[in-house]
């Protein structure tokens, strides 16, 4: 009778609906999330800004034992021309055993800079100047004693403590979990300059 | 004429391309003729580098992006478009000469070309460049049937050679006139790319991007005609799974 | 119902709002092509307000950064020309649906009573667009913006007493500038589109208070079955959600077309003079308004005087509201009104011909042909009173056809 295929006809059809709302959500979904991901890519910075993304620093004024902190992509970055004693306390804090990570072993510094100095050039330091903890940007403090009786010179957050050394690794007792990160450089000694690339892109700023 | 209104008559004179009709004289604007490919853009690209680039800019444009547009590799780039003054391969094309410097020397600042195509047309930019003639009343010495008293020098003339006003050749140029005009094209071609950079990137996905939206219209047309199945039916006049409360 | 829903729904209306409007909202069942421009309006306000977001992030709102941060979306920022195009092709494409949406209503009586508020509201959203419209447009500064934004500020000019004071509010200053494009910016991303939203929330709240019209222009709720549910009337979900569906894919399709492969328009949906910076030393030899607005430019320039100039402009702009009243036929559609047919093609026609030759420049040899066609667009609005009493009508059907 025709009831019996109505019904057919309805089941039939009630599964094409079915098959074909599944299939139409699907490519939908499809569309959707081609418009989505241009639209996310727009808020990437765009080429003009990273066209002025690396800064390129003279050296020649900074003599030894000094530092001076520039801004590049608004980050401070501080380059210390290190002198022999200052790289000597390096040697020093891994021998008390103090430091966190005092292998570099943790990616905080571009492959060619991992190592003691985590630098190019052992006598000159180049680093984001941002507390690993949660951003504040350390002080700066060279001097033997200046923070404890055992201090060997290095940074030392105001906001929570943390305390480094003058590679910026992270000595034990401090809040922050790893060294301070180190961007991608060039350095030329005989140009006396240093030109500051793109950020690191293991590292872990804060 | 004070120089002030001198330049506003230079820049309106080129923004008004019927001044010339008003002249009296007839222009027979002339169609480039290119395929608008890579090819002929980058062959424009290089043309534009060794003739214009010395006065004019785009600087919308970066070097970067005619190896991500174009195809070009870095060192094509490097070596055949930028200058050897200091540019930055992420930098923006940027001619080399001082605006200041260029107003002394011209009249007026070269314009930059980016946006040249879309706002003059191709049509013009090309018959633009092959009209040029010999003027000696011109502080330049050159004068231009679509642009008159243009402040741009012929730069072309070695290739294109010279004409005087009633278009009678006095130095015949370095190329047959077909080899220039398909040089004189292509640059059109690279400005046309420069003012419509994403063309490339527009034709590569745009086949993509429909046929995906075709797919879901079909799909939902399919849906539709699913659903209306129950119109066509006698005395029943909606789905009987929609619940009637 | 689970026991969530019921939870959301003692305290939040959803299952009433989604019956309300959709499910057992019984819209006639014979729509044909023109009602899909509605839905698909709705759609593309989404649009223009998800590529304006990205758009913003890129904009620079000063006379020196505008033009520069905007062609920095076209040439830098990632995908800026697919957001840039889509925003632009957007209004060009809003303004075709809105003028297929209004002429609809206009075909079938859906303005006339009781939906006379519908219609309003729908008016006043269609000047709020060309408002939306024209400061969105200052806002690339490009010279077109520019001249745009110096004449039109200028209009306000010959209002009578306050005009000066208002041209200079309307600006920030004595000129177009930095000032004018913050205020402009706040008001297109903002106020006006604030303004916009909430009227198409009234005009659809007003629409489902009486109910669809249709194109044979006769009443649905007239013939109601058992059930007390209308015999032509279908729920909106799920039929006309599906063919609304279908009609999104179809539109989409053009409109990604229009944008991969003619994004300007050969110059009609983004003229040529936008790709120029502003400058105020140097007006544009062709400085004309974009094509949806240029009917009212061709009927200004149609008067060789400028206070009737405005006059005649401001009044065919105000017009349409009183249609509702300057139709007096018992008869609603058009396919039953061959004079009203007539008469409202020959409009539109019109209306076309002024679009075009408000692009043209302004030379005499157009002259002719503006103020026929300003005074047969005018002429439908003075003769409907007159002719709708006494044309001849054909018999309306009971129920809908096709
Ligand atoms: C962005 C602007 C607008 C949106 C989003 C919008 C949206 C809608 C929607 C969704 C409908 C129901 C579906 C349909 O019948 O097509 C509708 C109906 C209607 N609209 Fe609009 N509309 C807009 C502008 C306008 C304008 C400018 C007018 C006229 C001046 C107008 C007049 C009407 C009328 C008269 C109806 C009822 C049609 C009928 O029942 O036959 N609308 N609108
Ligand atoms: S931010 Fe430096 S210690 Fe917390």
């Amino acid at each position: 009778m025709t009831t019996v295929t109505d019904a057919e006809h309805d089941h039939k059809n009630i599964t094409r609906r079915r098959f074909l709302t599944a299939a139409t959500s699907a490519v939908g979904v499809v569309v959707g999330g081609m418009a989505v991901v241009p639209l996310i890519e727009s808020m990437e910075p765009t080429a003009a800004a990273l066209a002025a993304s690396s800064t390129t620093v003279d050296l020649s004024p900074i003599e030894p034992g000094m530092q001076v902190t520039v801004p590049w992509q608004k980050k401070p970055v501080i380059i210390i021309n290190r002198t022999p004693e200052m790289l000597a306390s390096l040697k020093e804090t891994m021998d008390k055993g103090i430091l966190k990570d005092p292998l570099c072993k943790v990616p905080q510094q571009p492959p060619y800079c991992t190592n003691m100095y985590r630098s190019r050039i052992p006598e000159w330091y180049v680093g984001i100047r941002i507390c690993n903890h949660l951003c504040c940007i350390p002080h700066y403090r060279p001097k033997k004693g200046s923070v404890a009786p055992w201090w060997l010179g290095g940074f030392h957050c105001p906001c929570h403590g943390s305390m480094y050394d003058l590679s910026c690794r992270v000595i034990q007792g401090s809040p922050a979990p790893h060294n301070m990160a180190v961007p991608e450089y060039e350095i030329s000694t005989e140009k006396m300059s240093t030109t500051i690339t793109h950020m690191y892109p293991k590292a872990h700023l804060c | 004429m004070s120089k002030y209104r001198y330049l506003c008559f230079l820049f309106v004179s080129m923004l008004v391309p019927t001044l010339a009709f008003g002249a009296g004289e007839t222009v027979h604007w002339m169609t480039p003729h290119y395929t608008f490919n890579r090819t002929t853009v980058i062959a424009g690209a290089r043309y534009f580098a060794a003739h214009c680039m010395a006065c004019h800019s785009v600087s919308s444009l970066r070097y970067e992006y005619l190896t991500a547009d174009l195809g070009m590799s870095k060192s094509e780039v490097m070596k055949d478009i930028m200058l050897p003054s200091g540019a930055a391969f992420k930098g923006t094309i940027d001619s080399p000469m001082p605006s200041d410097m260029a107003a002394k020397w011209l009249g007026k600042p070269p314009p930059d070309l980016s946006h040249m195509d879309r706002y003059l047309g191709s049509k013009f930019i090309y018959t633009y460049l092959l009209s040029f003639y010999w003027d000696p009343a011109r502080p330049s010495g050159w004068n231009n049937y679509v642009f008159p008293m243009v402040a741009m020098p012929n730069i072309l003339a070695p290739w294109g050679g010279t004409v005087g006003p009633k278009g009678q050749v006095i130095y015949p140029g370095k190329l047959s006139p077909a080899e220039y005009h398909k040089n004189v094209a292509d640059v059109v071609a690279f400005l046309r790319y420069a003012s419509d950079p994403s063309y490339f990137k527009r034709m590569a996905l745009g086949p993509y991007v429909i046929g995906i939206l075709l797919l879901f219209t079909i799909l939902a047309y399919l849906l539709k005609t699913a659903y209306w199945l129950d119109l066509k039916k006698k005395g029943r006049h909606v789905d009987s799974r929609v619940k009637r409360s | 119902m689970s026991r969530f829903s019921v939870w959301v729904n003692q305290r939040l209306p959803l299952d009433e709002t989604v019956k309300e409007h959709l499910t057992e909202y019984f819209a006639p069942k014979n729509f044909n092509i023109l009602y899909y421009a509605g839905s698909l309006l709705l759609l593309m306000i989404v649009m223009q307000l998800i590529s304006g977001f990205f758009l913003m992030a890129h904009y620079d709102p000063t006379s020196q950064g505008a033009f520069a941060s905007v062609q920095g979306i076209m040439y830098d920022t990632n995908w800026g020309w697919l957001i840039r195009y889509m925003h632009v092709d957007g209004v060009s494409l809003i303004f075709i649906l809105l003028y297929a949406h209004m002429f609809r209503g206009l075909l079938y009586g859906s303005h006339r009573t009781p939906r006379e508020l519908v219609w309003i509201i729908g008016y006043v959203i269609y000047l709020l667009m060309m408002a939306e419209a024209f400061v969105g447009y200052v806002l690339p500064f490009g010279n077109l913006s520019y001249w745009a934004g110096e004449v039109i500020t200028s209009i306000i000019h010959a209002v009578p007493i306050v005009g000066p004071s208002l041209t200079t509010l309307a600006r920030g200053g004595p000129g177009v500038g930095t000032a004018t494009l913050q205020r402009f910016l706040a008001l297109h991303v903002v106020l006006f589109f604030l303004i916009i939203l909430a009227a198409i929330v009234m005009h659809i709240v007003a629409l489902h208070k009486v109910g669809s019209n249709n194109p044979d222009g006769i009443e649905i709720k007239k013939h109601k079955g058992a059930d007390g549910k209308p015999l032509d009337g279908i729920p909106f979900h799920p039929y006309y959600t599906v063919k609304d569906l279908f009609g999104v894919g179809v539109f989409l399709t053009i409109f990604v077309t229009i944008i991969f492969y003619a994004p300007t328009m050969h110059g009609i949906f983004m003229e040529r003079t936008t790709f120029l910076a502003a400058n105020p030393m140097v007006s544009l030899p062709d400085v004309t308004p974009p094509w949806y607005l240029s009917p009212y430019y061709a009927m200004l320039r149609a008067v060789p005087n400028k206070y009737y100039g405005i006059t005649i402009m401001i009044t065919s702009v105000l017009l349409p509201f009183l249609l509702p009243w300057l139709d007096r036929n018992p008869v609603r559609s058009s396919r039953y009104r061959p004079v009203y047919k007539t008469m409202l093609i020959v409009a539109g026609i019109s209306f076309i011909t002024l679009a075009w030759v408000g692009e043209q420049p302004p030379l005499p040899k157009f002259f002719l042909i503006e103020r026929v066609a300003t005074a047969l667009y005018l002429g439908f609005y003075i003769l409907l009173p007159i002719i709708s009493t006494i044309e001849p009508t054909r018999p309306v059907p009971e129920r809908v056809t096709g």
